[in-house]
């Protein structure tokens, strides 16, 4: 709970239910928020362009595995460049505070609609993207130091209500934590698994190479990781324990953006992190600052506070109940299904789930029809390496690809053909093992939120959560 | 990997000075020969100097033997240079299977694999380009008629003789322009693997063994994928699934077998390329055949194993190739006839080298920790 905030008097007297939401907090931490975080997509969707993986990822691959329920989103061909100029820009326009609603919009629209084209890009970080932006669509993150606010004296506040930021700080909270809850299991903390297999990779690295050669360094990275997950959302609430804990967020993420190739993450949850900050650290930046920018003191210091309406405001609460409800269950939905998580992949998605698992594998496909006729498939003929790679370990993937096999080949000469796969899958350094069961005939066989008892069972426990 | 920066310098000095300063003297982890190692510019080195550059020159001195056998057979084609050059050949094609496997560097640059061993060849195409000797050798479509399948042809598929073999370098009209394709052909052979060793001697052997990591595109990172394709394809598909039908829709196609005219080699062609990929698996040493660090002391020195039966990978990769071994061993000498009199063998050579394909691409991979993509993940 913000300390340094005093509550502002409040003219009626409102049941006690509505004291915190009455509380007001300086606008400054979510503006500042909103400035980094355009300018992060921004350089997110340069980086991205410029390295051609637009044209690698979404215009190159024959065929594409949409989200279940989200067969709708398609590629767009030559179009998906708009789509990326559309978020780029949107995005800049976020961090200026100009045409804020609609350009937050357009940044959830636009960047939600890529990562729906393709599971196998899927990334933990691009959903935080995604939800990040959501929330903020109905967040007034432009009513203090932006463009807008600069135009309309209606919109500037210094102050706002302090759900409105403490909902983005709860949420990047619910991130670490579950992150860090999602490593209390057997593999990570009493095997060191994957750090085992991935930091002796990197023991030729200058300075800290050779201590990825000892045993017990992942031991150390594995529980330190987890430890660092779980507590760093308090360490970042607490006013006392703040600046220890963005250090901490510092030191951490800089490591990870060393060892690991995972592009912007790192830098996005340093900067994200910002977002704890008090009002009174913003306030002291911008006083400093603003007086050598020549801002008018009135736009710095507009001694006014953000209303909204109580329809409004009680419109908003609801929705940001449901969805909280939401993300605090959703990353447990596993437990509704039989078999062990890692294996089968069941629930592993939206949950924050991030550096779990080395696992690797290998199918081969089988598509054969009742007049004899049978042909084991070349993979690169119908997808991308990491199409490939992505598809061979995760079971509703597997079933996709058999799909789009079935109706390539119904229309090549077979007739209602059959599918079959040949897989084998290793994990956490366990030695392969098959993951389908091979007799099933996965033409026949449809995609749903109902356990795949197609999946061959794990003969390991991974115990925890 | 990313670009280091000065806030990344200083967390890992930072780091380092506080594990370090926790880790005492560390006196308990002194590596142990027995256990492997995880030094891979160790592995790196003795792959190099050891197994990948004394192989090179050992199949260059039966190349170039086979180079002067067919000079003296260009310049008198008899009956005795003719078999002189079969035999070189067979030497040196034979000689071939152990160096094929190093997909990386150099090789890979020239694509001397494609150049060398595309088979079945192209008798058509051969012909074609016997016709006009201005064609080009350095393109795609000319993999399959050069090399040693067309050799092959050349010496043992014109004619069903030695006497119709001999007649169609002498007798007929065309005869220079025969013999002009086969100088044309070894000369492109001389000149690849002059610049495959020249490039390995002169720069590739320094990058291969100071770029020690293992991200896209270093040197073990692409060894090990190299390694692995060629296993895959070369060996696997190439030899034994694509002409046992095992591999496409169950059509036998004996006449796909690598030394197709010369027929009784391919068994011996087989068995020392996967013999080779087994020594250097592990690490054996090209001149005296002692073992050195490798893919095996490497995974060793990670502590790879099965969790369930406590062996290690390299011993269960080991037993699967020994099994693979067996398999090849028991083969008539013409992998040709037993496709066609007894296919059952050969296709269950395939279906244990798909097991070691499994333990390579899977297992291996893994826990090297050697990753086939181009993009970002963030390891989930």
């Amino acid at each position: 709970m913000e300390t340094e905030q005093v509550a502002k008097p409040v003219k009626f007297s409102k049941p006690h239910r509505f004291r915190f939401v009455s509380k007001t907090v300086s606008s400054a931490p979510l503006a500042v928020f909103r400035v980094a975080f355009g300018l992060m997509i921004f350089v997110s969707i340069v980086r991205f362009w410029s390295k051609g993986w637009i044209e690698t990822l979404y215009i190159q691959p024959l065929y594409y595995f949409p989200f279940y329920g989200f067969e709708f989103v398609k590629p767009l061909g030559g179009y998906t460049y708009v789509i990326f100029a559309v978020c780029g820009f949107s995005a800049l326009l976020v961090a200026l505070g100009l045409f804020y609603r609609v350009a937050i919009v357009g940044v959830f629209l636009s960047f939600t609609y890529i990562e729906l084209i393709d599971k196998s890009t899927y990334l933990n970080h691009y959903y935080f993207v995604s939800v990040i932006s959501f929330l903020l669509i109905f967040l007034p993150a432009h009513a203090y130091f932006s463009v807008d606010a600069y135009r309309s004296k209606r919109l500037l506040a210094d102050k706002m209500p302090q759900w409105c930021l403490d909902s983005v700080r709860f949420f990047v909270c619910i991130l670490y934590f579950y992150a860090g809850l999602a490593k209390v299991n057997t593999d990570w903390l009493v095997n060191a698994m994957p750090l085992k297999i991935w930091l002796p990779a990197h023991n030729d690295l200058p300075i800290i190479g050779f201590l990825f050669n000892y045993t017990w360094v992942p031991f150390v990275f594995s529980w330190v990781g987890c430890l660092y997950d779980l507590s760093i959302p308090f360490l970042l609430w607490n006013r006392r324990t703040r600046v220890a804990g963005y250090v901490a967020v510092v030191v951490f993420h800089s490591l990870t953006a060393l060892l690991f190739p995972i592009g912007m993450f790192p830098y996005i949850m340093i900067v994200t992190a910002l977002i704890f900050f008090s009002g009174e650290f913003y306030q002291r930046i911008i006083a400093f600052v603003s007086p050598k920018v020549s801002l008018p003191t009135e736009f710095i210091y507009p001694r006014s506070t953000y209303k909204l309406s109580s329809i409004t405001q009680q419109l908003l609460i609801g929705v940001f109940t449901l969805f909280f409800a939401f993300q605090l269950l959703m990353p447990f939905r596993y437990l509704l299904y039989p078999g062990e998580l890692f294996w089968t992949e069941q629930g592993y998605r939206f949950s924050w789930r991030v550096m779990l698992m080395e696992k690797a594998g290998y199918t081969q496909f089988m598509v054969k029809d009742r007049t004899g006729k049978q042909l084991i498939v070349n993979n690169n003929q119908f997808l991308t390496p990491l199409q490939e790679k992505m598809m061979a370990t995760q079971p509703d993937m597997i079933l996709q690809y058999a799909h789009i096999l079935q109706d390539y080949y119904s229309k090549h000469g077979f007739i209602s053909p059959q599918v079959y796969v040949d897989s084998y899958v290793a994990l956490n350094g366990r030695l392969g093992r098959p993951l389908i069961a091979p007799t099933t005939d996965l033409a026949n066989v449809s995609d749903s939120f109902q356990h795949k008892s197609w999946i061959i069972p794990f003969n390991d426990e991974i115990k925890g959560f | 990997m990313i670009k280091s920066n000065w806030l990344q310098m200083i967390v890992v000095c930072l780091l380092a000075g506080i594990i370090w300063a926790c880790s005492g003297k560390g006196s308990n982890s002194d590596p142990d020969p027995d256990k492997g190692t995880t030094d891979r510019k160790a592995v790196l080195i003795n792959l190099a100097d050891n197994s990948i550059i004394p192989a090179y020159a050992n199949y260059k001195v039966k190349q170039d033997a086979m180079l002067i056998k067919s000079q003296a057979f260009l310049s008198k084609p008899d009956i005795t240079t003719l078999t002189a050059f079969r035999q070189a050949w067979v030497d040196a094609y034979t000689e071939w299977q152990k160096v094929e496997l190093f997909d990386i560097g150099p090789a890979n640059k020239t694509a001397i694999v494609n150049y060398y061993n595309i088979y079945p060849t192209s008798v058509a195409g051969i012909n074609e380009y016997i016709a006009d000797p201005t064609v080009n050798l350095e393109v795609t479509a000319s993999y399959d008629k050069q090399g040693f399948p067309a050799l092959d042809y050349l010496l043992n598929g014109v004619g069903t003789t030695d006497a119709e073999i001999l007649a169609f370098y002498t007798s007929s009209a065309n005869g220079t322009k025969r013999l002009a394709y086969i100088k044309r052909i070894t000369d492109h052979m001389d000149a690849l693997l002059t610049k495959v060793i020249n490039d390995w001697k002169s720069t590739y052997r320094e990058e291969f063994t100071t770029k020690t990591g293992l991200d896209i595109g270093s040197p073990m990172g692409q060894l090990v994928n190299g390694y692995v394709l060629h296993y895959e394809r070369f060996l696997r598909s190439g030899k034994f699934g694509i002409p046992s039908g095992a591999m496409l829709n169950g059509v036998v196609s004996a006449e796909k077998v690598e030394g197709f005219y010369k027929k009784d080699i391919s068994k011996q062609l087989a068995q020392t390329a996967h013999q080779a990929a087994v020594d250097f698996f592990n690490g054996k040493n090209a001149v005296t055949g002692a073992s050195g660090p490798s893919f095996k002391t490497y995974l060793d020195g990670l502590g790879a194993k099965d969790s369930a039966t406590r062996k290690t990978l390299s011993e269960i990769i080991n037993a699967q190739f020994e099994v693979v071994n067996q398999k090849i061993n028991v083969l008539k000498p013409s992998i040709y006839e037993e496709v066609k009199t007894n296919n059952a063998a050969v296709v269950q050579v395939y279906t244990e080298m798909q097991k070691a394909v499994r333990l390579l691409k899977v297992d291996m991979t893994a826990a090297m920790s050697i990753v086939i993509t181009y993009t970002d993940n963030d390891g989930d």
